[in-house]
This record gives C-alpha cells, sequence and structure tokens, in this order.
C-alpha cells in the first residue's frame, strides 16, 4: 500500500523503519525541480513533504475502504481515484493498469532513483492493431456447492485434497494422526457414520485408507480404463483428458497406479506393444495432473515404466515395430517423474541412474536393453551423460560393432545397433564437446570411442560448428506425445489389417447394462469386476472367422468359472484387471479361462492375429 | 565549554549531557558567543523536561501495572494505551515530534497488537493541526475513553494517580477517560481483550441502559390466514368488500397475547397492506411450510453461483427474499439482474396498453405483464460510480441501490427504470437495506452518518448520528423498529429507527465492520468485521456473546438459516463456515441467571460446524432460501 511513498537518502531510512514510509525533503526538492522550482528552500520542502505524506497516506487508507467495500483484496487505481473523488480532487484520468506495476531502482553518482518504467506507445501501431477482443459479458454459472454438508468433488469445487496435503501425507505420516477436525469429512462420501462420531466427540478414530469407492466413482474408474486402453483414439483422449485435468481423483489413484502396473506385467510378456503405449500415456496423464501427488504409488509405476524402456522384447516384431519409440517416451516420464519427486531422502535418480548403468556393464544385456539404458540415462541430463555413457562409449562400440558391419545374422540385432548408434550420435556430441577441446580428430575419436569414434567426430564438429541456439537440449521437460501416439496407432492397425466391419461385429462386445449391475450388486465395493468379455449371455465360446484366415480363432471369454473366480479371489482391481487384460489376448488355440499366466515362449501369432479390434 | 559545566549550569542529568555533547558537535559550536545557538538549545531542553516528565510519569504508572496483583493486571492494563495516546498528542503539541515518536515506540511493545495499527496512524500526525484529518484521532481526543474496571481495581488505580508525582496522568485520566466501575470479580486478560478494541474503548454503562424491544411479531397462522383471504375473497366477490375490514380486526384480536418485548404494532407506521401482500405472505407461510430443520446432524445444502468476466468488478449481490432473483451491482456503475427460476423478467405493458385492460381482478395482475418482453437477465443503468449495495423490497418490486456517486436510486422491477434518486448524502453511501416490511430503507455512508428513507418522499426522514468513522454497513432489525449499524470507529450501534437515538454501543471488534445480520428471532446480532472474527451480540442486553474465530479474511457475508439454527459465514478468504447457532444460544441462555456481563466464554471455536472452501471465488452475500437451502453468490477471481 505504500507504494506510492518514496524513500531516498540515508538519512530518512532510520527514521522510516519509525513512522513508516514518508517523503523526504529531498524527494520533495527533486519533484519541484521536475516542474521548474529551483529554489526550494530546506524549510519548505520539509514542510510539503510532512503535508505531502500525510495527505497521501490518508488517500490510500480512504483507497483501502473503497478497495474493501467492493470485496477485493487488491488496491486498485480505480480506488484512488475514488478516494481523490472524494477529496473533490479531480481523478487522474488515463492511470488505468491491470497488473502492479513494480518501482524500479536505478543508482549513479551516488544518487539513488526509485521510477516506474513509461514506455512510449506507437499510437499507429495500436490503431493499427484492430484485434482488440471484446470483454465477455458477465455470465452466472451454478453449480452444488454443498449438498449436506458434503462437498461434491465437481471441477467448479476446489480438489478436496490439495496437492501440499498430498504432498505432506506422503512425506511426513505423522500428520495423519493429528488430522484436524475440517479435513476428513470434506468430499469424502461417506455417510453418517463420521458425523455421528463427531458429534459425541468421542476420540476421534483414524479412518483406515478409504477402499471404498462410490458407484460413481466405481463407473468413471471403469470407463477411464477402458477407454485408455481400448481403441477408439478420440474417447482415449477425452480419457487421458480427464485423467489430467479432474480434480479429487486421488481416491482412485491406487486403483489406477495398480492397473497401470498389473497391465504392464501382463502385457510386457504378452508382448503387446499397443497397451504398453497406452499404459504409459496414462502414467503420463496422471503425472500432469495438477491436482495429484504420486509420490506414495511410485513403487508401483517406477517398475512399470523401467520395465517399458529396458525390456528384452515389447512387441511382436521387433524388427519391424517401433518399440523405440515406446522407450524413448517412458525414458521421457522417468526423467520427470526422477525431476519431480527425487528427494535426499528416497535418492530416486540415484536408484534409476544405477539400474540404467548397470545394464551398461553388463556385457549380455540385450541390445533393446541397452538401447533403453541409454535412451533413459540421456534424458537424465548432460551430467549423467557425461558420467554414465561416455565412459562406456568404446564399450557399446565393441558392442554393436559386429552387427552393424554385417557379421551379424539377425537382423533384428542390426536394427537394434542402428537405434543405439543414432540415440548415441544425438545425445553425446553436445557433452562431448565442452569435454574435449578443440581439434576434433578423428583417429582420437576411435582410439577413444572404438568404432563409433569416427561418426561421432563428425558430430562434435558439426554441434561445434552450429550456432549455440540450435544446439539440442539433451534433456526436454516437454513431454510430446505426437510420436508415441502415432507409434501406438501404428501398432494398432498393423494389428487389425484385414479384418472386415461385418465380422468385427463378432467380437465380444459388451453392453453396458449387465456390467453396470454387477458393480451395484458386487457388495464389497472394492471389488471390480470388469471383465470386458465377460457379458452373461455370452456362456458359449464364440467363433470368429477372420478375414481370408482358414484358421480358426476361437475366442474364448473368460466364462463363468472365471468370472466366479475372480470374485471370490477378493483381491482388488490388480486380479481384476489382470483378468481384463489377459482377457484380451487371443491365442490360436482356445484359451484356457483357468491360466492367467501366459508363457513367454510360445510363438507369437501372425500380424493379423494380433487383434486389437476388440477393444473397441 | 565543557561537559560537566553545562551540568551544572541546568542540573540535568547524565542522558541529557550526552543529547547536548551531540548537540554541541552537530552545531559546530565551538565559542560561547554564538548565543543564538545557544538560546535554542536552551529551549529545547526545556520542552524536554516537560516530555521527559510525562515519559517518567508513564513508565512509573507501566511499572505500577506490571507490579500489581496478578489478578487486577489485565483491568488495570486498560489504562495504559489511552494514557500513552494522550501523552503522545500533548508532546505533539509542544513541537517535540522527534521524542513523541520516540516514546511511542519505546513503549508500543507492551500494549495489545490490536493497538499497534492505530500507533501507527498516530504516526502518521505531524502537526498537532493534522489531528482532524483522522476519524480515529478526533475520536481520541474528543471523546472519553471508556473503561470497564471492578471496585477493586478502580481503588489501586486512583490511589496510584493520586500520588503527587502523577499529578499530570491524574489530570488526563480526568480528562479523557471514562471508568466504568462495578461489582464482582476483576476480569481476566482474555476478558478484557475481547471488548476492546474500538476507538472509544469500552461501552459505556450508560449508552445500554435503555430498554429494546428486540421481540418479533409471530407468524400469522396459515390455516386462518387463508381463511381470512378467502373470507375477504367471498365479501369481495358478494357484496364488494364491505365486510374486509371486519374480517382483518377480527384475526388482529386473535393474536393480541404476544410477549412483552414486541413493539405495539404502530410504533413505526407503515402503509396498509394490499391484496397482492397478503397473496404474497400467504405464499410465504406456505413455502416455509415446506422448510427443512438444520442442525448437526442435518447439514444444509448449498448451492453456488458464480459470476464469471466480472474481471473483479462485482461489488455487491443480494438475492431476493423468495430466491427468484439475483441483483449484482457492478463497479462500472450497473446493476445487473438475473432470474432464478424458470421464470423470466417480465415488464409492465405500455401505458396505453394497461388502460385498454379490462379483466376480472384476480387476472388482471397476469394481463398487466407483457409476455413479449420476458429476459433471463437484466441491467438497469444510472450510477456514475461502484454499486456497493443492492436491496430487494420485500414486495420484490422495487430494488435500491446505493453508490459511490453520493446518491441512492430506486428501481421499479416492473417497468425496469429508475423511480427515485435520493440526494442526500454527500459521500459515498456504503450500505443500503430495506426494512423486512418494506416502504422504509435504510443508508449509511462515508459520511458517519445513517439515514432512514421511505418510498414515498425523497427526504430522509431519520439521521442516525455518533459514530466516529465511516458507517460501513446497516440492517433492519427483523422488526423493522430498529437498526444496527458497523462502523469503521469498531463498534456496532443500535438504533431506535422512531427517535433516532442510539440505544446500544457494542464494542469487541478490533477493525472495521463489515457486515450484519440479525437473527429471525430478533434477540441476537451477528457481525463480521475485517479483523476476520464474527462476533455474535444479545441485542437485549448489549453483551457479546461470543466471538467465532476460523476465516483468515475479512467476513463480508452473515446469513442465519430460516430456522435459527445455523450461522453461515463467507468471506474474501474463499471459505464458508458454518456455526452451531442453536448451540451457541443454548449455552448463553443457560448460563444467562448468574451472568455476570462479562463471564461468558468468549471465542467460540467449538460452535464451527464446518467449514468448506470454494475455487478461487470470495463470497459477497449470502442467503438461506425459505426452505432452507444456502445460497451463495461470488465472483471468480481473475
Amino acid at each position: 500500500m505504500s507504494g506510492t511513498t518514496s524513500k531516498n537518502g540515508t538519512n530518512s531510512a532510520v527514521s522510516s523503519m519509525l513512522y513508516g514510509s514518508t517523503f523526504s525533503a529531498e524527494s520533495i526538492k527533486v519533484m519541484a525541480e521536475s516542474i521548474g522550482v529551483g529554489s526550494l528552500s530546506d524549510d519548505a520542502a520539509k514542510e510539503l513533504a510532512e503535508d505531502v505524506s500525510c495527505k497521501i497516506k490518508k488517500m490510500v487508507q480512504d483507497g483501502w475502504k473503497c478497495m474493501l467495500h467492493a470485496k477485493r483484496q487488491k488496491l486498485s487505481v480505480k480506488d484512488i481515484d475514488t478516494s481523490l473523488k472524494v477529496r473533490n480532487v479531480e481523478p487522474q484520468y488515463g492511470f488505468v493498469a491491470k497488473d502492479f506495476i513494480p518501482f524500479r531502482f536505478a543508482s549513479g553518482g551516488g544518487r539513488e532513483l526509485h521510477f516506474t518504467e513509461d514506455k512510449e506507445v506507437d499510437l499507429s501501431e495500436i490503431t493499427a492493431n484492430s484485434s482488440v477482443k471484446i470483454p465477455l459479458d458477465l455470465t452466472l454459472r451454478t453449480h452444488w456447492f454443498v449438498v449436506e454438508g458434503i462437498q461434491p468433488t465437481v471441477p467448479e469445487n476446489p480438489p478436496p485434497l490439495s496437492k501440499d496435503s498430498q504432498f505432506l501425507d506422503s512425506v511426513n505420516p505423522v500428520i495423519k494422526l493429528d488430522q484436524g477436525l475440517s479435513k476428513d469429512a470434506a468430499g469424502k462420501p461417506t455417510t453418517g457414520k463420521i458425523h455421528k462420531l463427531k458429534n459425541v466427540e468421542t476420540i476421534h478414530v483414524k479412518q483406515l485408507a478409504t477402499h471404498e469407492l462410490s458407484v460413481e466413482q466405481q463407473l468413471y474408474y471403469k470407463e477411464i480404463t477402458e477407454a485408455c486402453v481400448g481403441s477408439d483414439e478420440p474417447r482415449r483422449g477425452e480419457a487421458l483428458q480427464s485423467l489430467g485435468s479432474d480434480p479429487g481423483l486421488h481416491e482412485m489413484l491406487p486403483r489406477m497406479c495398480t492397473f497401470v502396473a498389473e497391465g504392464v506385467k501382463v502385457n510386457v510378456v504378452q508382448n503387446n506393444l499397443a497397451l504398453l503405449i497406452y499404459l504409459m500415456r496414462m502414467v503420463r496423464a496422471l503425472l500432469d495432473n495438477p491436482s495429484l501427488y504420486l509420490e506414495k504409488y511410485l513403487h508401483e509405476l517406477i517398475p512399470s515404466v523401467m520395465t517399458c524402456i529396458v525390456s528384452k522384447q515389447l512387441c511382436m516384431r521387433p524388427e519391424l515395430d517401433n518399440h523405440w519409440a515406446l522407450r524413448d517416451f517412458a525414458s521421457r516420464l522417468m526423467a520427470q517423474i526422477c525431476k519431480t519427486f527425487n528427494t535426499l531422502t528416497n535418492n530416486l535418480q540415484t536408484r534409476v541412474t544405477r539400474i540404467f548403468s548397470k545394464a551398461l556393464q553388463n556385457d549380455k544385456t540385450h541390445l533393446s536393453s541397452l538401447y533403453g539404458s541409454i535412451a533413459g540415462l540421456s534424458e537424465l541430463g548432460g551430467e549423467v551423460i557425461k558420467v554414465f555413457i561416455v565412459p562406456r562409449l568404446k564399450f557399446i562400440s565393441e558392442r554393436i560393432e559386429p552387427h552393424l558391419l554385417g557379421t551379424s545374422m539377425s537382423n533384428t540385432d542390426k536394427t537394434a545397433a542402428g537405434h543405439i548408434r543414432a540415440m548415441l550420435q544425438k545425445c553425446c556430441p553436445p557433452i562431448l564437446k565442452q569435454m574435449r577441446n578443440a581439434p576434433d580428430i578423428a583417429e582420437e575419436y576411435k582410439n577413444d570411442f572404438g568404432f563409433l569414434g569416427p561418426s561421432l567426430c563428425q558430430a562434435v564438429i558439426k554441434v561445434r560448428n552450429a550456432p549455440a541456439t540450435s544446439i539440442v537440449t539433451v534433456s526436454s521437460n516437454t513431454i510430446n506425445t505426437a510420436p508415441i501416439t502415432s507409434a501406438a496407432q501404428t501398432a494398432t492397425t498393423i494389428g487389425r489389417v484385414a479384418i472386415p466391419c461385418s465380422q468385427r461385429q463378432g467380437s465380444p462386445v459388451v453392453t453396458a447394462l449387465p456390467q453396470i449391475r454387477a458393480i451395484q450388486t458386487s457388495q464389497p465395493a472394492q471389488k471390480f469386476v470388469i471383465v470386458t468379455q465377460n457379458s452373461p449371455q455370452q456362456t458359449q465360446p464364440k467363433v470368429v472367422h477372420r478375414g481370408s484366415s482358414p484358421q480358426t480363432v476361437v475366442l474364448s471369454s473368460a466364462n463363468s468359472t472365471t468370472a466366479s473366480n475372480s470374485n471370490s479371489s477378493g483381491s482388488s482391481g490388480a486380479a481384476a484387471s489382470s483378468s481384463l487384460l489377459v482377457g484380451r489376448n487371443n491365442d490360436n488355440s482356445t484359451l484356457d479361462p483357468h491360466s492367467l499366466i501366459i508363457e513367454t515362449e510360445i510363438v507369437r501369432a501372425p500380424p493379423e492375429m494380433d487383434d486389437l479390434s476388440h477393444l473397441e | 565549554m565543557s561537559a560537566e559545566e553545562i551540568n551544572l549550569d541546568l542540573n540535568l542529568d547524565n542522558k541529557d549531557v550526552l543529547a547536548f555533547v551531540e548537540l554541541l558537535k552537530k552545531y559546530e559550536l565551538k565559542n560561547m558567543g554564538d548565543l543564538e545557538q545557544l538560546y535554542h538549545i536552551a529551549t529545547n531542553s526545556c520542552q524536554s523536561t516537560e516530555s521527559q516528565k510525562y515519559v517518567e510519569s508513564y513508565s512509573r504508572l507501566r511499572a505500577f501495572v506490571e507490579q500489581s496483583a496478578p489478578a487486577y493486571q489485565a483491568e488495570l492494563s486498560l489504562v495504559l494505551y489511552p494514557i500513552l495516546v494522550q501523552i503522545y498528542f500533548k508532546m505533539i503539541s509542544s513541537e517535540s515530534i522527534e521524542k513523541a515518536r520516540a516514546f511511542l515506540k519505546n513503549n508500543q511493545s507492551q500494549l495489545d497488537g490490536h493497538h499497534l495499527t492505530n500507533l501507527a496512524s498516530l504516526q502518521h500526525l505531524f502537526r498537532p493541526e493534522d489531528a482532524a484529518k483522522s476519524d480515529y484521532v478526533s475520536a481520541m481526543q474528543t471523546d472519553k475513553f471508556g473503561i470497564r474496571m471492578c471496585k477493586d481495581a478502580y481503588g489501586l488505580i486512583m490511589a496510584h494517580l493520586q500520588d503527587p508525582d502523577q499529578q499530570l496522568l491524574a489530570d488526563i485520566a480526568a480528562k479523557s477517560l471514562h471508568f466504568d466501575v462495578y461489582e464482582g470479580m476483576p476480569r481476566n486478560k482474555e476478558q478484557c481483550l475481547a471488548t476492546s478494541g474500538s476507538h472509544i474503548g469500552e461501552a459505556k454503562k450508560q449508552d445500554n441502559k435503555k430498554r429494546v424491544l428486540f421481540g418479533v411479531e409471530k407468524e400469522p397462522d396459515l390455516a386462518a390466514m387463508l381463511e381470512e383471504k378467502n373470507a375477504a375473497h367471498m365479501a369481495t366477490t358478494s357484496a364488494g368488500g364491505g365486510n374486509k375490514r371486519k374480517s382483518i380486526k377480527v384475526s388482529k384480536s386473535r393474536k393480541l397475547e404476544q410477549d412483552a418485548n414486541v413493539p405495539p404494532p404502530g410504533r413505526i407506521p407503515l402503509p396498509a397492506l394490499k391484496d397482492v401482500d397478503h397473496l404474497r405472505q400467504i405464499q410465504r407461510l406456505e413455502d416455509s411450510g415446506r422448510q427443512i430443520s438444520l442442525g448437526r446432524k442435518q447439514l444444509p445444502t448449498a448451492l453456488f453461483y458464480t459470476i464469471m468476466n466480472s474481471n473483479n468488478g462485482l461489488t455487491s449481490a443480494e438475492i431476493s427474499e423468495d430466491a427468484s432473483m439475483l441483483a449484482c451491482g457492478l463497479a462500472d456503475g450497473s446493476v445487473c439482474i438475473w432470474s432464478l427460476t424458470a421464470d423470466k423478467l417480465l415488464a409492465l405493458k405500455e401505458a396505453g396498453e394497461l388502460q385498454r385492460l379490462h379483466s376480472a381482478p384476480e387476472a388482471m395482475r397476469a394481463c398487466m405483464l407483457d409476455e413479449s418482453s420476458g429476459q433471463k437477465k437484466r441491467l438497469l443503468l444510472g450510477h456514475k460510480g461502484p454499486v456497493y449495495r443492492v436491496s430487494f423490497s420485500p414486495c420484490q418490486h422495487l430494488l435500491v441501490s446505493c453508490s459511490e456517486d453520493c446518491h441512492i436510486r430506486l428501481w421499479s422491477l416492473q417497468t425496469w427504470t429508475c423511480l427515485v434518486i435520493y440526494r442526500g448524502h454527500v459521500y459515498p453511501v456504503w450500505d443500503v437495506r430495506f426494512s423486512p416490511k418494506g416502504f422504509y430503507f435504510v443508508s449509511c455512508s462515508y459520511d458517519k452518518t445513517a439515514r432512514l428513507w421511505a418510498t414515498n418522499s425523497h427526504k430522509s426522514l431519520r439521521f442516525f448520528v455518533g459514530h466516529l468513522s465511516d458507517v460501513d454497513c446497516v440492517e433492519f432489525h427483523p422488526n423493522t423498529n430498529y437498526i444496527a449499524t458497523g462502523s469503521g470507529d469498531r463498534t456496532v450501534r443500535l438504533w431506535d429507527v422512531a427517535t433516532a437515538k442510539s440505544v446500544r454501543i457494542m464494542t469487541g471488534h478490533k477493525s472495521s465492520v463489515m457486515s450484519l445480520a440479525f437473527s429471525n428471532c430478533g434477540r441476537f446480532l451477528a457481525s463480521g468485521s475485517i479483523d476476520k472474527n464474527v462476533i455474535v451480540w444479545d441485542v437485549a442486553t448489549g453483551i457479546l456473546v461470543t466471538t467465532l474465530v476460523s476465516h483468515t479474511h475479512t467476513v463480508v457475508a452473515l446469513a442465519f438459516s430460516r430456522d435459527n439454527t445455523m450461522l453461515a459465514t463467507g468471506g474474501l478468504g474463499c471459505r464458508l463456515a458454518l456455526w452451531d447457532f442453536k448451540q451457541i444460544v443454548l449455552d448463553y441462555v443457560s448460563k444467562m441467571p448468574n451472568l455476570c456481563r462479562d463471564n461468558n466464554n468468549i471465542v467460540g471455536t467449538k460452535y464451527l460446524v464446518n467449514s468448506y472452501p470454494s475455487k478461487e471465488t470470495p463470497f459477497v452475500t449470502l442467503r438461506f432460501s425459505r426452505q432452507n437451502l444456502l445460497l451463495c453468490v461470488g465472483y471468480f477471481k481473475t
């Protein structure tokens, strides 16, 4: 509020602490000079300074009153105008500022000056710029703020558990013990029980983690998970949007994380690239949600993401599918996780780095995993590249050399080696540029880095010559979904190349109704009976003819036995989601309803069998 | 000249010698001949002895208070602050500003925190003549500062002031302090703190002596109303209104057995009710039959109306009594009205068309409205400055608004035009409220007055003068006989509308009072303030019932539930708090029989039922609908 007063000189510094800020006589003199009064006596200046300070303070006080009556907390120029008007002084027209105008400071020649920046405005520019926006009209929006004492978690209301408290919750568990009265009732869709407890003022029994989800939340979970792994891209976009922005998801967070973790486990085994990509995009959305704090669930997420980076095989046809995109995307996710959640106590980044670098040390590492480790490390920043990748360059060179030079028989390995080389050439040169001095000699590079040396040398020279701005920053903050989306799409489209529409109807799509009933009837609310292929009507296995393929595929929906199994097993979303995902497996043979674990050695189905159409 | 010589000549103590030596250095006084300067120094020293005396007396007083028995300490320390301020004034008038400020600075740390803002405003003073410019300073100079004390403590302080050394302070005390002495136990620190803080100290006993008829006329019985209506209807259809008056008289005699606290019906003259008003009353009673009774077990449901795109320019909002309309006052001077029901806001037909209407009286009302004019939202333009408050008349046909342009405007909600401009206030008008029975409305302004107006006159009928700073808010008592005002002098006052006399002064807020609300029973008054607290007062006695502490910012909206069980408060802190008002009243009444004026529980956090945050949306107004649905209005901050 004392923005209108200014202090200069040192002698007033002490007094200003005493009496609040006042104009000094020097300021008055400077102002007098600026309007052409050259010789103002000291006494006059002092008198004026006191008078002006007093008046300005009163004016600001009146402005403050206007601000209060306008129900604001920020003083605006209008308020000062009003207080001028009250005093019968013509307001200062034209001084409209949207935001706070900061005082700038300058000093020189022993004098100090506080001033506001007053830019010159080019009028012709303003008149030429016709695209002035008309302000939006006042509108009225209505929502339920509280329903019978409980605040519903709609976007119009603030998230029930703020990110800060989620953070505190996960970092300092003691807080939960002495949680106040106000917090626990907010937003929890529980019934009168808690209130009653509070009324009689008995000891406040700490609630165990709420495992119960309301019917709405169960439906939401089902919708979201289905959409996220389904094949309807626009719908997935909406679902991810919801995951990434909706407040009040924290109650479902444990289930979402379990869903991802279990999904990754199952689909890595099945080499279902598309689904892995979808799951990683879910992780990304959860990370992006401003109202969620994932620290508590990292133990589930990190292994899943890690798997998607370094797994030996992520797809059916390693030589054709772009599983590299998944590895890159997951690496970026991992980097983001490390950046957000790394603390001195959890040593997250150190541990992640250790896993990657171990893979680099081992000469038996599969080339795909090697690629993943390099990708993961390279996303963690220049220092990590310098310490962990660069010293291993020679070793990596030795590993990929035979494949690239054609001595290897495997086409897969050759592609992998090519990708590794490309990756290294992308991430290493900027670092090498800093590590090594100017004359880049191909021979030296070859000595130091082996097979990759000469090409790296070329790249470094290129980087050196390029202007500083165009250097690719190694760790990108923003994660771009575009390539991964396209990768997922290719993965999906490959899967359903030759399936005519008419025949696709045969795939077990379940109508919504029985499922809802299933959810409502399953009494312990934590049980998710989301077995997509398990409609009550479909007790008979369905036979589907696919395209021109003579083979008969028997899609065994997990029949009643499975359903009862997962019901009685009592395990929560984990079992259910795995059965959901397993159910999607379509093998050439009839699926044994009880075998939830698929052997990995099975030779994968030909591409056209990698069917994702049932996800529609 | 050596330091010793000065010491001998002027008989000063060491401190002043040091000051002198400093001065000598400062003025580079090297020879004795410089008489003028010496004279200057001499006069300075004279004044400093005068102020020195004050400083010493004050420190003696402080020592006395600190060494007194702990039981009396809290009450005795109340004396410190007003005396400190008076000494400061004395020092300023003797032109030793620097000393006065140093004195203030050295002694302010012993005072309660809420005095500090006042002391800061004291420091704005440079000259004695500046005093008139500040409400606070003029209040301190002209009014006696009220202090309540038990008999024993009063005896102690008087004995101390009779000491000849403390003559200076005794003079100050006689001139500017007012002691209210009571029999009984001394109050403790919290109790003293609860009622202190206003510009005039604590309310004096004689201010709150008058009887307040706080009772509210009982709601007429719905069945009787219906019967009456039918009778009237029969009469009008058969005999043309001849029997109508009789039947009304009958009903009046029926509700004669009222309690003594209800003012007589004719105390405030009101125009006779029209048929429409009867219909409306019946509708209201029917609606309140569907009321949900609230409590800790049945928490209210709240609906939030968020004003979007206001660009922080929403200055006031008001929901009509039947929750059918929402009016918003905006910073640009316009008033915006929304229909909250499915009905559209209709306008009357043209005058010519109205004349041509021939229809049965019952259907007349509907015929008068132009169906084609329906709109969901209407804009009333006229004010030149921010509209600080709007208020619907109980008949819902009129709206009154007040603005920074010093005017109050009366609008018709049937023609959607301005009917009257009330000129009278000469400074911005902060608040305006319609009386619960219509016809009258009251306004308050920066000019430290509140005024009563009526819809049939353009002149104000009553002035309510007495506040020492702006009157920030005003509220009608549910029985229309009283108004309450909250002011920047940190007091809440109750005024009799009939006589325009102040009947209650209630102190306890530590900053300006921004909002007021009467309970529906008429006995209690809640006030919200910039000091973030809500205080509940007993209007019958002027006693502070409880201070509700939970908000983190100014409280600007208060609402009692229709069944008097809940108090909802909201403010700029974007948080709605619900308080168990039923429990507050129960606790208060159970203590009543042996209630020494100040021995009640002061700070009530235990009454907080729950609080709910809103998303970046400060609360501007709250209202319980007839069904006890809580309606909140706020603007989304941009």
